[in-house]
């Protein structure tokens, strides 16, 4: 794999490329779903080939073979240089002179630290651990339930005309549980453990899909599903929220992680993912939120969806601030955007397998943890929403206004949960919102969820990403919005 | 139609290669090119070529699926003892009803020489075509085009194959404080013009500088194709497929018959139709049906596969996916509505008093049974006074009832357009709906968001 990389990074040099890199990926990938208590499905895939990214007369090119082999590589390499020469012919002094920021050559292995390899784990275990969580979230008057494991297997190879030549093996797994309720009046509620829309995944070994209790937490998500059928729905008005640190985590993608992506701030995405209302001037000194506000964002996190040793570009992994104390502190760079900017070294591309280019992407993403548990959280909130699980998910092109819902509400009263409240809603503006934050819950309430959606590109590509928080309370914020 | 003779030998191999009660293979061959650009300049140009095949085997009802691009003889028969074990591992499947005997295929169109031929060159020179007609402005966008190759072979006699090309340009032309938006789709690259897309974005940026703010409450409004498509589709995922109907999350679920949109409303999934992106047959090799989901605006029918036909004695109407996303159930990939006859001058002098919607953004489902969705407007927000497009408004958000939406439409456009629905995740299945402009009366906006441009 390895030699490949090497050959089609010398024949992209050899057809005039100024730089060029090569990935190899061989992927494996399995998903195993009940639904109903019986087996919806058993799947088992794998993908494997070679891209080359080149620059040639400063225009990037990049071409992709599924066949890892020398003529593979070859063919991977030229019809890259043919792309890039193609497409800068028409740009004259309008193209922007491409630079890198420099890094030292990627060299070595990598090796996800890991018990017990998850592909390995048979498929009937995997069944039956589906089988016993549903059997687990059976109730009368539940309409369905499902259970889900995954589990996938990773080789990357990289090479890059400055010298990288290192191999990463990832392997990461994950699953959830789901409980769909149907009320006479034709209700639809659904809960979901450990996160909605795909689980919760992690890079880590068999062990981390045993220790997330699916069987252990079924009972109560199965009551909580029909429990919201009672419910009343979520008030509309201004109040203190608290969300729990799953919807955290997906606010800190939202509205942190994606508008300091240094690519969407440049333009490169505003067709499709978008812009950014930060621009790259702010630096250092916008105030994002309030001073309990300190987001980090770490490919070196252990579990982390998003970790590493060197991205897609051979950038070693690092853990570096985006907010501190409220203030603007970093961005999420490639190489490319970090030597616009001046600063930085990049670290944070990232592909979606060997037939797509490196984006700026998140890596794992956290906002890092205040003082307290979440009981003294919510125990200053006189009237509020504790809010949990997302259910809905909607934002701006520039990261700017967005809409949250989630799957379960408890109104806070005199500092203490009271009635559960079904179709909440949250409505702001990113730092509005985030100047708003009044409290973090501790180091002991810090979760880290990791998600399998995240999009963006054309052609589009899913990046894994974590996300760490604890529970976080805001003030003044609009609830219950509804058609 | 044309056939693809190498994806199909390539799903017979695979056949060949199990072993099972039943067994099927879906081939599918990618070769593709997408020129991205951004501030008129060719940043991200992607080639992509793959040929991977999804083997299913059925033994003692248990069912197993295994995909791979590893397509030489050793890879496929890897790929077959795995799906084998899968299959062994499993549990009987009571809501499956057999893999798919052969059926006759309609004969559709969807496949032209001139697209297919494309190469790194001119897929570059076409992006460039369109920068250089952006007028002043920034162009951000791409140009795609692809062949995609599907084939089904089954041991009970399937043989189904399948080349498709697909082209789409993608506008927005934008700089600080303007941007405004438009896409071309066609399976014939001859029908597109780049420099016409661009063009078009530029027209609406033009026309957004000075945006101003809009009081939330529910308005009177006038939705570009780009813009109702979009609406449809999130629609069309929640409500529009028969699993969502059989597990009562559907909008549909208990209304099937009912007349609850406005009159005006005909809307099918029509696979057949020369004007979309025509597809003979669906991922389970079944044959596609054209289905009238919404006949004058009573609720006839979703679109069924396979397993949730057999669950409710129904026939499958091709909608099926593949074997490994079944878990989704069957969807429309083909959705069209029927024009009516109104112009667009018309269409605003419906409206009234009420906004011009040209471009959605990040919509999600609030409510799947409600039909209830959020999402943004952007690159092209107008006022619409005195039964005329006035002046620009900031990016808007909406939190809508797509029923209520479609129970009140004074006018339907007479020219629907083809709208690509697929942003090329993963391997590439272009599919898109023939969709036109809308009035409708509901569209409900509940804040103000930033004003167009970067």
């Amino acid at each position: 794999m390895r030699d490949l990389c090497r050959n089609a990074v010398d024949d992209a040099l050899a057809g005039g490329a100024s730089y060029a890199d090569a990935r190899a990926h061989e992927r494996r990938s399995q998903t195993v779903r009940t639904k109903a208590r019986e087996v919806d499905s058993v799947a088992d895939s794998e993908t494997e080939g070679i891209g080359v990214r080149v620059l040639v007369g400063g225009a990037w090119g990049f071409a992709s073979s599924p066949n890892l082999s020398p003529a593979g590589a070859r063919e991977a390499a030229s019809r890259a240089v043919e792309f890039a020469r193609a497409s800068s012919s028409r740009a004259g002094a309008r193209a922007r002179r491409t630079e890198l920021a420099p890094t030292p050559p990627a060299r070595g292995e990598y090796r996800t630290p890991a018990g017990r390899d998850p592909v390995d784990v048979p498929l009937e275990n995997k069944i039956e651990l589906c089988l016993r969580a549903e059997e687990a979230l059976e109730r009368p008057g539940l309409a369905l339930t499902s259970a889900f494991v995954r589990a996938q297997r990773e080789r990357r190879g990289f090479a890059s005309s400055e010298g990288a030549d290192a191999l990463q093996e990832l392997c990461e797994c994950g699953g959830g549980i789901e409980a769909l309720a149907l009320g006479d009046d034709g209700g639809v509620q659904t809960r979901s453990y450990p996160s909605a829309h795909g689980g919760s995944s992690a890079q880590a070994g068999w062990e981390y899909v045993e220790e997330l209790g699916l069987e252990r937490e079924a009972p109560r998500i199965a009551e909580e599903a029909l429990a919201l059928l009672r419910a009343e729905p979520c008030p509309a008005g201004v109040t203190t929220i608290v969300l729990d640190s799953d919807q955290t985590g997906l606010q800190v993608h939202e509205s942190v992680g994606h508008p300091t992506e240094l690519d969407r701030i440049y333009g490169t995405e505003a067709a499709y993912a978008g812009t950014s209302w930060v621009r790259a001037e702010d630096l250092g000194s916008l105030r994002y939120g309030s001073e309990l506000m300190n987001i980090t964002a770490d490919a070196t996190t252990p579990g982390g969806l998003g970790t590493f040793a060197w991205d897609d570009e051979g950038v070693p992994a690092a853990r570096e601030p985006v907010v501190e104390r409220g203030i603007l502190a970093g961005f999420l760079t490639s190489r490319e955007t970090a030597a616009r900017l001046g600063r930085g070294a990049g670290g944070s591309m990232r592909a979606d397998g060997w037939n797509r280019m490196p984006l700026v992407r998140m890596t794992n993403l956290h906002l890092e943890p205040g003082a307290g548990s979440l009981e003294e959280l919510l125990a200053e909130v006189d009237d509020g929403i504790f809010m949990s699980t997302n259910k809905s998910w909607s934002i701006d092109d520039k990261r700017l206004n967005f809409q949250f819902g989630t799957e379960i509400a408890w109104e806070i009263k005199g500092g203490t949960l009271g009635r559960m409240l079904r179709d909440a809603t949250y409505t702001g503006t990113t730092p509005v919102f985030w100047g708003s934050l009044d409290g973090v819950a501790g180091p002991e309430e810090w979760r880290l969820t990791g998600l399998t959606n995240c999009g963006k590109g054309q052609p589009g590509q899913h990046a894994h990403v974590s996300h760490g928080a604890s529970p976080a309370r805001f003030r003044n914020v609009q609830v219950g919005v509804r058609s | 139609m044309r056939e693809a003779p190498e994806a199909l030998e390539l799903a017979a191999r695979a056949v060949a290669a199990a072993e099972g009660d039943e067994v099927d293979a879906l081939a599918h061959r990618e070769r593709s090119g997408l020129a991205r650009f951004a501030a008129s300049v060719v940043h991200q140009p992607t080639l992509v070529e793959d040929a991977s095949v999804t083997i299913r085997v059925v033994r003692d009802g248990k069912i197993g699926a295994v995909s791979t691009n590893r397509v030489d003889d050793e890879g496929l028969r890897e790929a077959a003892r795995r799906a084998g074990e899968a299959a062994a591992s499993g549990r009987p499947d009571p809501a499956f009803p057999g893999l798919a005997p052969p059926s006759p295929l309609p004969e559709v169109e969807g496949w032209d020489e001139e697209t297919d031929a494309l190469d790194p060159g001119a897929i570059a020179a076409h992006a460039w075509t369109a920068i250089e007609a952006a007028e002043g402005l920034g162009l951000y966008g791409y140009f795609t085009s692809g062949v995609t190759e599907l084939a089904v072979a089954s041991s009970t006699g399937v043989a189904v194959s399948q080349a498709l090309t697909d082209a789409t340009v993608l506008a927005l032309a934008a700089d600080e404080t303007r941007s405004g938006y438009a896409e071309a789709t066609s399976w014939r690259v001859g029908e597109l013009d780049p420099a016409a897309a661009a063009r078009e974005a530029a027209s609406i940026a033009a026309r957004t500088d000075g945006a101003g703010e809009l009081e939330p409450g529910t308005y009177r409004a006038l939705l570009s194709p780009y813009a109702f498509a979009e609406l449809l589709l999130y629609f069309g995922y929640s409500s529009l497929g028969a699993l969502a109907l059989l597990e009562g999350r559907s909008f549909l679920a208990g209304r099937i018959g009912e007349k609850v949109f406005d009159e005006r409303l005909s809307l099918a999934d029509d696979g057949h139709d020369p004007r979309g992106l025509p597809k003979a047959f669906d991922l389970e090799g079944v044959p596609k049906q054209r289905v009238q989901l919404v006949e004058a605006g009573a609720l006839r029918d979703v679109v069924w596969d396979r397993r949730t036909a057999h669950r409710d004695g129904r026939v499958s109407t091709g909608h099926g996916l593949d074997a490994a996303s079944q878990a989704y159930g069957p969807l429309p990939f083909n959705l069209s509505v029927a024009p009516g006859e109104a112009t667009d001058e018309e269409l605003a002098e419906l409206v009234g008093d009420g906004i011009y919607v040209t471009r959605l953004h990040y919509v999600n489902i609030v409510d799947a049974r409600e039909g209830i969705l959020t999402g943004m407007t952007r690159d092209g927000t107008f006022r619409v006074e005195g039964g005329r497009v006035s002046r620009p408004l900031v990016n808007l958000r909406f939190t809508t009832s797509v029923p209520e939406l479609l129970a009140h439409l004074p006018g339907i456009g007479a020219e629907a357009r083809l709208v690509n629905a697929s942003d090329f995740y993963d391997a590439r299945y272009p599919f898109g709906s023939l969709v036109p402009p809308v009035a409708t009366e509901r569209f409900t906006i509940v804040a103000a968001g930033s004003a167009p441009g970067l």
